[in-house]
């Protein structure tokens, strides 16, 4: 198939069986309601749009309470009332899917393209940052993490993101499209959370959620367990691609799209003969740090090229993860821009040169 | 051995009324029918309401990298606006293919912005007097290493078919200059993306199909010594 991301993402979740997408228009994601709301009434599915985004992630998890999947889309300014109910979600451990098409910012900005909403996507909120963000690529990244965010949020019952872009939200590109089961992936069905069968206490446990605390002890404990489980699930989800030779002087480290221009860049160098790899995180939360450190040990002559189009965000996750290691960093940092691989190959030239 | 890889990296401007998003839907469509990458992004913003609008295309027989880029093998110029706009895409070997028709390029006026509620491609449909009235053709710009182009193809729209055909005999052009798509296969995207039009009148086919054939033909042209 041959279409917009955008597109993608509705399919992705109608063949991840989703119930039910809560939203609020904003560009560049508005397709993504569009086409569900266009595809939702042949397939049984609900479509519910709310007054905002604080109502739309609220009603989303009223939705998930009672056993729908659900999920919603947003970007921006959108993305900030956003992180109330995703706070809320972490605070209760409550599964959903959360869409992020990246716009220009802070504020209104552009409707257009970024990267500047890593940090928000990633540890907004008034805690820890529990959840799972995807930063994905390309069409078939979108369909296939899209599918895999709703299981993973219902497996672990963590908040999870699809965190993607203008520029992916409006391309068009190929994309294979297909049925969860024919490649024999299980799709994990949603329970009721609240209001199960069976009577309480008699028949099952009761369930008692609270996102409010009376003593600090009592939070601590709380929050403890949930950081726990989340180290736990860490080395099941974490994902990344590298391609890193023993002899490679320069990393290109770049996420989602922008990782996508950085891979291109380092093959078309590396078939030149420069000593170029690439490492992207493809869960930018949790953050593939082991895997990094991993590279950064083996040569600690490895320079790193950290090239985003925000100014700073991978580079500070970068920076902490590194924390002890002596790699020389590097910058390439366009805020609100795209970054060509043209671009990446002209800084790889001239930072190679200059040692050279 | 493996094939040798390339890439087409295409640049497509004009007025926000002369269906440069339709042409660039259309090369990356054909490209994917004929087992190609293609990737297709238009120019999107508050900011081009009314301005030059430019759609970006790759066909590659491998991977393709970030949807922008700095430098085209191909820049399709519809409107005199679009010269500068453009120009930063040039290197020495791109081909330039520019309308030469002295025929005014449409606008879309301050108040149709202002009813339209468009927020991301140009309000194509909205345009007035599409490609009627008398005006200056593109001019391409100097310099050594450009390829030259230049057809009537708002001209040629005008006086054989019909004026909202001009951008598929662009397209058509194009596709002849890549050498890498078929026109049956940007016939194919043209049932495709047209399949309803067609359906209720199907002498809209033949007449979108002789755009495509004049493409071909004006550009040969274009190119004979």
């Amino acid at each position: 198939m041959f279409m917009t991301g955008n597109e993608v993402i509705a399919w992705a979740a109608l063949a991840a069986d989703a119930d039910f997408m809560y939203g609020y228009p904003i560009t560049p994601q508005n397709e993504i309601m569009h086409y569900w709301s266009r595809l939702a009434p042949h397939f049984g599915r609900g479509f519910l749009q709310t007054e905002d985004e604080l109502s739309a992630g609220f009603t989303m998890l009223g939705g998930v309470l009672v056993g729908k999947k659900c999920f919603t889309a947003t970007a921006g300014p959108g993305n900030i009332l956003m992180q109330e109910p995703v706070a809320m979600a972490e605070m209760m451990r409550l599964p959903g899917v959360w869409v992020i098409q990246q716009r220009g910012g802070p504020s209104t900005a552009t409707v257009i393209y970024s990267q500047q909403e890593l940090r928000l996507t990633t540890t907004g909120g008034n805690g820890e940052g529990l959840r799972i963000v995807y930063s994905t690529s390309s069409h078939q990244e979108l369909f296939e993490y899209t599918l895999k965010a709703f299981n993973v949020a219902w497996k672990y019952r963590f908040p999870t993101f699809v965190l993607g872009d203008g520029y992916q939200a409006k391309m068009r590109e190929t994309v294979t499209l297909f049925r969860p089961e024919k490649r024999g992936w299980e799709m994990i069905p949603a329970e009721p959370i609240l209001r199960g069968p069976g009577v309480p206490c008699i028949e099952r446990d009761p369930v008692h959620l609270r996102n409010t605390f009376n003593i600090e002890e009592e939070l601590y404990e709380t929050l403890m367990k949930h950081v726990e489980d989340y180290e736990r699930l860490t080395p099941e989800v974490v994902e990344w691609e590298a391609k890193v030779r023993a002899d490679d002087t320069l990393l290109l480290v770049a996420h989602g799209i922008v990782g996508r221009a950085a891979k291109d860049a380092a093959e078309r160098l590396q078939r030149d003969g420069w000593p170029v790899g690439y490492f992207r995180p493809v869960t930018v939360r949790p953050f593939p740090g082991e895997a990094l450190r991993k590279i950064a040990a083996a040569n600690p002559e490895l320079r790193l090229l950290v090239v985003e189009s925000a100014y700073g965000q991978l580079l500070s996750i970068v920076k902490a993860e590194l924390y002890g290691y002596a790699n020389p960093l590097e910058t390439l940092l366009r805020p609100g821009v795209g970054v060509t691989t043209e671009e990446i190959e002209e800084t790889v030239r001239r930072l190679e040169k200059r040692e050279g | 051995m493996a094939a040798e890889l390339w890439k087409k990296k295409i640049v497509i401007a004009g007025e926000g009324g002369q269906g440069v998003q339709v042409i660039g839907e259309l090369l990356a469509e054909a490209a994917y029918r004929s087992g190609q990458q293609a990737l297709y992004i238009p120019n999107f913003g508050v900011e081009q309401r009314g301005g030059v609008s430019i759609a970006f295309v790759q066909i590659a027989n491998g991977e393709i990298g970030f949807p922008k880029f700095q430098k085209a093998d191909l820049v399709a110029v519809l409107s005199p606006r679009s010269v500068e706009r453009t120009r930063g895409y040039l290197k020495p070997g791109t081909i330039y293919l520019y309308d030469e028709s002295a025929i005014k390029a449409p606008e879309i006026d301050d108040r149709t912005i202002g009813i339209q509620g468009w927020e991301t491609v140009a309000p194509e449909a909205f345009a007035r007097m599409v490609g009627t009235e008398e005006g200056t053709g593109v001019r391409p710009p100097g310099g050594a290493g450009l390829i030259r182009r230049g057809i009537p193809a708002a001209q040629l729209a005008k006086d054989k078919l019909n004026p909202r055909v001009a951008n598929v005999i662009i397209c058509g052009a194009i596709a002849v200059l890549l050498g890498v798509l078929p026109l049956e296969q940007v016939k194919a995207a043209l049932e495709e993306k047209f399949a309803d039009k067609f359906r209720q009148r199907p002498e809209l086919r033949e007449m979108n199909y002789q755009a495509l054939e004049m493409g071909r033909k004006a550009v040969q042209e274009a190119a004979a010594p």
